[in-house]
């Protein structure tokens, strides 16, 4: 155990990710106090969590199929983060984004590979604009960002229920339910894994994966951005113009988000429907602290929200507890993970007991 | 001649929205904002961000439907919310000052629990996830005059006693305040648990206004709280007023619904909060060691 401590010390990486892994674990214990407290039987919530996530070929379908909007939140969280921002409005820039790419799936008729390009990024850019105004709110009035982006996600959301509602303008005529007409052959994404939903929207957020890592580390713009959320007034003096750079940083992270929701609806539901997602935008602000800000590390940490997702599902349905369990060891994942002092005392104290 | 009826319309829907229960609705409303608000002062004021708020009210509303429900007493209800919002309190102040997490990211995670928590606690007691059965109430103008002193007493607190202005010191010049002897920290555990049970106030208010628990019933009001504190510039008069406007709005947009799409009016506090802080204040005077970790020297 010593020596493992001492390796670990000696790497920042493998220090950061034990730390995670151990907050991760402490969570689950936590969590299983809960469980246990409200006396339901730890064994069958893990498996059937485990079940519902990895357990057949099925289960891993869903797991991605969840884990991809949520690595695209995840990076529409960090990339604002890193600049000294919180956007927790991504779930309103989803929905801002996933109307727009159904209305152009819908009504605009092009060839097949490229009307889902074009599709995709009309909602990208749309999202982008939803983020685009705290930016300026931000950098020209000195508005608290996390209020704006909260704010005009509700905004978001009523919006466009208004527009799919009956008597809304995109409402689809022949549908009881709050939808859009459905998005053209032409725009859809191919299934990977049948009969799960799993989409070429899963590659879509790799590449964006990859991009992000390379605008943030590898691009003069990126690196800028990362200054002002070091020190916005080090940043200054060096010349860098904070006030752009803050607007760039929610742009972009409205552009993510929006790219999620395009990717919903072009490869999940082929339509807009009312409600389609669960919550997949506040999945991001969990999914980029666990990730611990880093693009590489939201694959890690969408796939376990993902899995918690999916697992939560068959929990439900196996009545081993209420599903949303899921949600509360998301957010004890996220205590441990913000207090590094706390789980660092902790490995301390049991080094301590094990001399 | 259309344009005439067109305008005794507009004067008559005019006057059957601007009537005495609009103004009633607008003081009941704006109690849970004003609470929040206030709550939010203290703790900024000792140099604590507690984005929180929106899930430690949700906590209080959630807390006082079960205590109603298995005592019957909506007051010991209300004082379970209060203490329960306390505690939430402690937690984040916990978390910010002794293992020096970033505030909001600490207020956020504390909204995700209350979240998962609230519906996880409604399926496994009453099986229905994310309400509780009615339980009876409190009469909520008991919280309304409640919330009427707590303003005016905070205000005196703040700007005019030593207390405050150890608080004030505390946000403002930690290093200052240690020096003349104040316990920075435990100062900020104070007010940012203060902060707390005021929240679970204004979930106890959430709770007896309907006299049943929903998960989406603080709805954004926590967040709408935090734009009123900074509309407010910081002290509890100017929090109190915001608050009002911002009761106001969702008053309104209550009685909007008849003549315009249910949808529509539900986002408009949420629209008018955004326009209000990009449009009607000036730079806020923010506390200088807010957000900041103070390490003794």
């Amino acid at each position: 155990m010593r020596s493992v401590l001492q390796a670990l010390k000696q790497s920042s990486f493998l220090q950061e990710t034990g730390i995670t892994l151990l907050s991760i674990l402490l969570a689950f214990g936590v969590g299983c106090l809960i469980l246990w407290a409200a006396g339901y039987s730890i064994p069958a919530v893990f498996i059937n969590l485990w079940k519902g996530a990895f357990g057949n070929k099925i289960a891993i379908g869903n797991t991605l199929t969840k884990a991809t909007p949520i690595i695209l939140t995840s990076l529409s969280f960090l990339i604002a983060f890193r600049c000294g921002l919180f956007n927790i409005g991504a779930e309103g820039q989803m929905y801002i984004g996933a109307i727009i790419t159904a209305v152009v799936g819908a009504h605009l008729h092009l060839p097949a590979i490229l009307h889902s390009i074009v599709a995709l990024f009309a909602g990208g850019l749309a999202g982008a604009f939803w983020g685009w105004i705290p930016g300026y709110l931000k950098a020209k009035r000195g508005v608290n960002e996390f209020v704006t982006t909260m704010m005009l996600s509700y905004v978001a959301i009523g919006l466009t229920d208004y527009l799919v509602a009956p008597r809304g303008p995109l409402h689809d005529a022949q549908a009881y339910a709050n939808q859009t007409s459905a998005v053209l052959a032409t725009a859809r994404f191919a299934r990977i894994l049948k009969p799960t939903q799993l989409s070429w929207a899963i590659v879509v957020a790799g590449i964006a994966v990859l991009l992000v890592w390379y605008f943030l580390f590898r691009t003069p713009s990126g690196y800028e951005l990362r200054c002002v959320g070091q020190s916005p007034t080090a940043a200054e003096y060096g010349g860098i113009r904070t006030k752009r750079k803050l607007i760039l940083a929610l742009s972009l992270a409205g552009l993510l988000a929006g790219l999620a929701g395009a990717g919903e609806i072009l490869g999940t539901h082929f339509r807009f429907v009312d409600g389609f997602s669960p919550g997949y935008g506040w999945d991001g602000i969990a999914g980029g602290l666990i990730a611990r800000a880093h693009p590489v590390g939201t694959v890690f940490s969408a796939l376990l929200i993902g899995a918690l997702r999916a697992g939560a599902l068959q929990v439900q349905r196996s009545h081993a507890a209420p599903g949303d369990i899921a949600t509360v060891l998301q957010a004890l994942v996220i205590f441990f993970i913000i207090a590094p002092t706390l789980v660092r005392r902790l490995i301390r104290w049991r080094r301590r007991s094990v001399q | 001649m259309e344009e005439a009826i067109g305008a005794m319309n507009f004067w008559t829907i005019l006057g059957n929205i601007f009537t005495l229960p609009l103004l009633l609705a607008t003081l009941r409303l704006s109690t849970p904002i004003a609470l929040i608000a206030l709550g939010e002062t203290y703790s900024e004021r000792s140099g604590i961000i507690n984005v929180g708020v929106e899930g430690t009210a949700l906590l209080g509303a959630l807390v006082s439907s079960l205590v109603a429900y298995f005592t019957g007493s909506a007051w010991i209800a209300l004082l379970a919310a209060v203490i329960t919002g306390g505690l939430a309190g402690g937690l984040h102040a916990l978390w910010c000052v002794r293992f020096r997490a970033n505030h909001v990211v600490s207020g956020i995670a504390i909204n995700i629990l209350v979240g998962g928590l609230a519906l996880f606690i409604t399926s496994a007691v009453w099986g229905w996830r994310g309400t509780s059965p009615s339980s009876p109430p409190l009469n909520t103008w008991y919280i309304v005059g409640a919330m009427f002193v707590l303003v005016f007493l905070s205000q005196v607190f703040i700007f005019h006693t030593r207390w405050g202005l150890r608080l004030r010191v505390v946000g403002e010049k930690p290093e200052a305040a240690d020096t003349a002897g104040i316990n920075v920290h435990r100062t900020r555990y104070i007010y940012t648990i203060l902060n707390g049970m005021l929240c679970g106030l204004a979930g106890a208010f959430f709770f007896n206004n309907v006299t049943r628990f929903t998960s989406g019933m603080v709805g954004g009001r926590g967040f709408i709280g935090i734009a009123a504190m900074v509309v407010g510039n910081y002290s509890p008069v100017g929090a109190l007023g915001a608050a009002l406007l911002f009761g106001f709005i969702d008053a309104l947009q209550m009685r909007l619904q008849t003549y315009i799409p249910s949808q529509v009016s539900i986002m408009l506090p949420y629209l008018i909060t955004v326009l209000v802080l990009a449009f009607l204040i000036k730079r806020a005077q923010v506390p200088a060691g807010l957000g900041k970790h103070y390490v003794k020297q």
